[in-house]
């Protein structure tokens, strides 16, 4: 833990629907700047669901509602998803996601990497080649793929590709990173170097990351969180 | 063992039906090889004409298929090109902005588009030319550019419905890498979901051509005559490949005459099979470009 934890993310009576079934009711939590919150529990819970409310993936979803308040501590202010006090865009170039499968983008590999300073509208070749290298470097991978960058991603292996998507999210200085089972499809040599990599993430950023494994959520989390179904859903800290 | 016998009796029953139909292909194309190949040649591109001056525009071809085969390659490229844009922009809406009730409503209004019969289609844009030609100019009427946007609208359906199927097939994790990476709707659709969707918009495309380069209804009342020589502007009228076919192959006086309506199906099939290899390798060039390009 921390030893000085200063609140960046404030959950206050979430509530989520699918429809009309309920997936997350009254949730309230807090995650700490630099700190990674491992959150676990039984499937179908509503892990995933609680990360895509803080970059508001959920709004891609259709016919999905939520209540509640969600106030994010992003660029020195306090700022709610919820009431638009920030473009889609730019709150999710700030709260990265990485998907329980790698997604890189059927792309060359330096293209993947480039691709979110495209969107955010960088044009400078020298600037986006250093960005790439950094990105790289931050996710164990440069060295594995430098002289590739022009070969497609879908060439990597499985554990490169999700460090790939990792550097690809880290590419824009994200201030958190959401992370949704990053090790589930991988072999324990692989997730063993995302483990080791989402810790060394932590000066930089905030974590969350949403984990079956409980031995991986006591290795590699500073906090735990375990939701589980209680009637409705109940938000504890600490393991279960 | 009722429950093995039927098995094994649909797989060999797909089988003799899959082989039924080569066959069947294989018998046509040769039956056409065979009528049609005698034909083939520089006389009856060129007629009397001599090739170079022909096709430097110096010399009028007035019993070969060549203006013919200008004709409907003008038609293809012109109509394609009217449809594809309007095309591709319908099935984006449809896919990704279409609320599910105009999804129902603009796409039921394309699929009774794809099943109106093609004569109605030639028959609206006949009536389209004539009131052009009661009401703007005397010069406006049947002609190669009303030809090209009856086809453009016969074809649009193809493109609009393969465009928005091969959208929506797009797995998921394609879908929302780029909108977790902070793309807008806009920049989603034009980086991440069109380049990856090229293979099926590109099939609608095919399937579009080849209908274009077919399709005889249509330009029977839109434009066409047997004789007209290489249209010389839009509103010129011109001659076409599957006029010339219907006309030779209904009206011949001899069998030499009908045997040149063989040789016409063969170069109207040959430039069909081009126009479909240009497509497909244009697509392929258009994917690597859209995603690979440094």
């Amino acid at each position: 833990m921390p030893t000085e934890k200063k609140e960046k993310i404030i959950l206050d009576s979430v509530d989520f629907f699918y429809g009309t079934r309920q997936v997350l009711c009254d949730i309230s939590a807090t995650f700490y700047s630099h700190t990674l919150t491992a959150i676990t529990g039984p499937s179908g819970q509503g892990k995933s669901t609680l990360l895509g409310l803080l970059n508001c993936m959920w709004k891609e979803i259709p016919d999905t509602r939520c209540s509640g308040d969600i106030q994010i501590f992003l660029g020195g202010q306090w700022i709610s998803p919820f009431r638009k006090d920030i473009s889609l865009s730019h709150l999710r170039r700030k709260v990265a996601m990485i998907f329980q499968e790698p997604n890189p983008l059927p792309m060359s590999i330096g293209k993947n990497m480039a691709f979110p300073l495209k969107l955010a509208g960088v044009r400078d070749k020298y600037l986006i080649e250093e960005k790439v290298r950094r990105a790289l470097e931050q996710a164990f991978l440069w060295k594995e793929v430098k002289d590739r960058l022009e070969e497609s991603a879908l060439n990597l292996s499985g554990g490169q590709k999700q460090r790939l998507c990792i550097a690809r999210a880290l590419i824009l200085e994200p201030e958190i990173l959401l992370c949704d089972e990053p090790t589930s499809s991988l072999d324990s040599k692989a997730a063993g170097i995302i483990e080791e990599l989402l810790v060394s993430l932590k000066e930089n950023c905030t974590l969350l990351v949403v984990s079956h494994y409980l031995d991986q959520v006591r290795r590699i989390g500073d906090l735990v969180m375990t939701l589980e179904n209680e009637g409705l859903t109940n938000f504890k800290e600490g393991l279960s | 063992m009722m429950r093995v016998f039927m098995e094994k009796m649909v797989e060999y029953l797909s089988w003799a039906l899959a082989l039924l139909l080569c066959l069947s292909v294989s018998v046509f194309l040769s039956y056409l090889l065979i009528k049609g190949l005698p034909s083939l040649g520089s006389e009856l591109v060129f007629g009397k004409a001599d090739p170079l001056s022909a096709l430097l525009g110096r010399e009028r071809v007035f019993d070969g298929i060549f203006p013919a085969i200008i004709g409907t390659l003008c038609l293809v490229v012109l109509s394609t090109l009217m449809a594809l844009p309007l095309g591709i922009c319908s099935g984006v809406y449809l896919s990704e902005y279409a609320t599910p009730i105009m999804k129902k409503v603009v796409g039921g209004l394309f699929d009774v588009l794809a099943g109106i019969p093609s004569i109605v289609v030639g028959l609206y844009g006949f009536s389209v030319a004539i009131f052009l030609h009661h009401h703007f100019s005397d010069r406006l009427g049947p002609c190669l550019l009303i030809s090209a946007i009856s086809l453009g609208v016969l074809v649009l359906p193809y493109i609009v419905r393969s465009t928005q199927t091969s959208l929506e097939e797009l797995p998921a994790h394609i879908r929302h890498t780029a909108t977790a990476l902070g793309a807008t709707r806009l920049q989603n659709i034009a980086y991440v979901l069109i380049p990856n969707a090229l293979s099926g918009i590109s099939s609608g495309v095919i399937l579009a051509i080849g209908r274009c380069a077919e399709d005889t209804a249509v330009i029977l009342l839109t434009g066409v005559v047997a004789t007209a020589g290489v249209p010389s502007s839009l509103l010129s009228q011109y001659e076409a490949l599957p006029f010339y076919i219907f006309y030779i192959s209904s009206q011949y006086t001899s069998p030499a005459e009908l045997s040149n309506g063989y040789g016409a199906c063969l170069v109207l099939l040959g430039i069909c099979s081009v126009l479909f290899m240009v497509a497909h390798g244009m697509q392929k060039r258009l994917f690597h470009w859209a995603l690979y390009r440094p």
